[in-house]
């Protein structure tokens, strides 16, 4: 017997685009697959990857942005940068993208339950904070987690992603949802400045508590050292990585960091576990 | 285990009768560089080598490897899977490059995901090694759990001697292919002894370099040791000692496509030694120099690779030691590694 080759992807097509910032290079798409048992067989949790292929340019991998609560179709927000994506975004509703996946180990949705969330978001790397964001604060999960922060900076007011989504949740009571951006702009209402002294502000509790951030580096390591101020273990800080990867298996051999394959024991590691291996990353 | 022999000089009648039930690869020699190519005509094979250029992973592992094809029609794609692979010996390959294809088991078949191209090659892969007569002087097999006749990764094991190619049989599958082969004669009982023996001295002649199997664990605490910035100050980037290393299997995936709209997506070889291989879109780059590109290959080898799969990721052929432009010499970063460690034990 033939082994079912997981380099093979399935085929979904594009039901719908959304232009996401005001530059317009970043879009979500939306996927529903072509054949309803593999969308049965794509079994995903928020912070996991999959691989998208544009047949005749090849694949890329992006965060899945949609959360499993949300059913019928995934969606992935992409942001053109290399010749996968801009391909991708030259696609139009209707269009055929091979897609592969799950990938990756994703949010620890499961040893989180029963702790306070602090998500800290930069940038377009929003998307799989997006998906946790959704899965934690649906109607079933709401119960299993504690006090829910959501903290997003952007550069500007124009680039903030998922406007309908945050005006959803800043009207409900149980997200604490914190905007920002890094200088004042017209128009803009909420805070301004950059993440990290935004999280020294709201000053999240370390009790009960975990922190899960994703955004460029200098994001990372600022706020980093705030939530060591706030008395955040390494163990209590999530970070998901991103590295330059090819097969998502494990096989092509470009995403190690040490001895650890980004695409296979990540992308999500925490701080405790990223001290163990080589800053190689 | 079986004996067998063939004289030299009919070793094509051989070549003609495994034919007959497969595809042959043989060591074939081709302006001036020896490989592993499918053997069309019998007296294209070159047995008189000391390796191949270019090691018999090739044939495992195919410079160039079609993962899928497809074919686009209108808005619409039809992907088109592989073929099933045909039933292959794979003959005169030496024994350190043989080991390679455990190692290869090994690696494609861990963890959750299976690769589905090299397992199924490899299930249908019969190996008739051939030792190793005269060892070069860059080899080190014996330092790496292997030997120039070692039969571990191989199902058919021939020795040369005298006029004749001795094969034993060291599978049930390699004894099943040769009970077949009319070309073959019971060995010369005689001789046995004597090829024995002759494999005892040859092996034990190849210098053993000491305290290579615990070499992992040394590496563990010298990541950030200035070492490495000798070890790295020749090397000019080149790729080639990772391009012909038997155990080398990091690829690159790109689409090729014909005028027509169908194309494949192929799987090439790569290498750690190129920036590019690391450069992620936004121009963020892990390993910017050459000092953390050596580093990994000595890692990925040497350290991650015990660790991972329990296997030492490197077989000893010395073919990065011959190929390299600048004469860096593997044997010693080992050297090196286990000075230092002395030192800081001591």
């Amino acid at each position: 017997m033939q082994l079912e080759s997981p380099y093979i992807p399935v085929l979904t097509t594009i039901k719908s685009i959304v232009r996401e910032n005001e530059v317009n290079d970043i879009k979500t798409f939306e996927f529903v697959f072509n054949d309803e048992e593999n969308y049965k067989k794509f079994d995903y949790v928020a912070g996991q990857f999959a691989e998208l292929s544009v047949f005749g340019v090849g694949e890329c991998p992006i965060g899945i942005a949609s959360s499993p609560t949300e059913k019928g179709s995934i969606k992935f927000t992409v942001k053109k940068a290399g010749e996968v994506t801009a391909a991708l975004h030259n696609l139009e509703v209707g269009d055929i993208v091979g897609i592969r996946g799950p990938l990756g180990n994703g949010w620890p949705v499961e040893e989180m339950k029963g702790k306070n969330l602090v998500i800290i978001g930069g940038g377009f790397a929003f998307s799989t904070l997006r998906s946790l964001t959704i899965f934690a604060s649906h109607e079933d999960n709401r119960k299993n987690y504690g006090d829910l922060t959501v903290i997003y900076g952007n550069r500007e007011s124009g680039e903030v992603l998922y406007r309908d989504i945050l005006e959803e949740w800043e009207k409900r009571d149980d997200i604490n949802v914190v905007l920002t951006i890094d200088r004042e702009q017209e128009g803009w209402t909420r805070k301004v400045g950059f993440v990290a002294p935004i999280v020294k502000e709201v000053s999240p509790s370390p009790e009960k508590a975990v922190a899960i951030v994703c955004g460029p580096p200098i994001m990372i390591k600022t706020t980093q050292d705030v939530l060591k101020e706030l008395k955040f273990s390494d163990e209590q800080i999530l970070l998901s990585l991103e590295m330059r990867m090819k097969c998502g298996i494990g096989k092509c051999g470009r995403c190690n960091v040490g001895n650890k394959f980004v695409c296979l024991d990540g992308p999500v590691f925490s701080q405790a576990e990223l001290n163990k291996l080589p800053k190689e990353y | 285990m079986m004996q067998k022999m063939i004289s030299k000089e009919k070793i094509s009648d051989l070549i003609k009768e495994l034919q007959k039930e497969f595809k042959v690869f043989g060591p074939v020699k081709e302006e001036g560089v020896v490989l592993f190519k499918e053997i069309t005509d019998a007296k294209e094979i070159c047995l008189d080598y000391s390796n191949s250029k270019i090691p018999a992973k090739s044939v495992l592992f195919p410079m160039i490897d079609t993962l899928f094809s497809y074919k686009k029609e209108g808005k619409g794609v039809k992907i088109i899977e592989n073929p099933p692979y045909e039933k292959t010996v794979i003959f005169g390959i030496r024994p350190c490059d043989s080991m390679v294809f455990s190692l290869f088991k090994n690696f494609f078949s861990f963890g959750k995901y299976k690769d589905p191209l090299v397992l199924n090659r490899l299930k249908n892969i019969t190996i008739i090694g051939m030792g190793c007569l005269e060892p070069r002087t860059t080899c080190f097999c014996t330092s790496v759990n292997g030997g120039p006749f070692n039969k571990e990764s191989v199902d058919v094991l021939i020795t040369e001697f005298k006029d004749n190619y001795y094969l034993e049989s060291i599978t049930d599958k390699g004894e099943a292919l040769i009970k077949k082969i009319k070309s073959l004669t019971d060995a010369d009982k005689g001789d046995l002894a004597k090829i024995e023996k002759l494999q005892k001295d040859i092996e034990s002649a190849i210098p053993v370099i000491e305290g290579l199997d615990g070499i992992y664990t040394k590496l563990d605490g010298l990541f950030d040791h200035p070492m490495w910035k000798m070890e790295s100050q020749g090397c000019i980037g080149c790729g080639s000692c990772t391009y012909l290393c038997p155990t080398c299997h990091c690829f690159d995936v790109l689409d090729e496509n014909k005028q027509d709209g169908s194309g494949r997506r192929i799987r090439i070889w790569d290498t750690c030694q190129f920036p590019l291989f690391t450069l992620e879109t936004s121009g963020h780059n892990p390993r910017t120099t050459k000092l953390p590109r050596v580093r990994q290959r000595i890692f990925h080898k040497f350290n991650y690779y015990p660790k991972n799969y329990n296997i030492i990721g490197c077989v000893g052929c010395g073919r990065c030691i011959i190929n390299c432009p600048v004469s860096s010499d593997i044997r010693n970063i080992f050297i090196s590694v286990e000075n230092i460690s002395s030192k800081t034990e001591g």
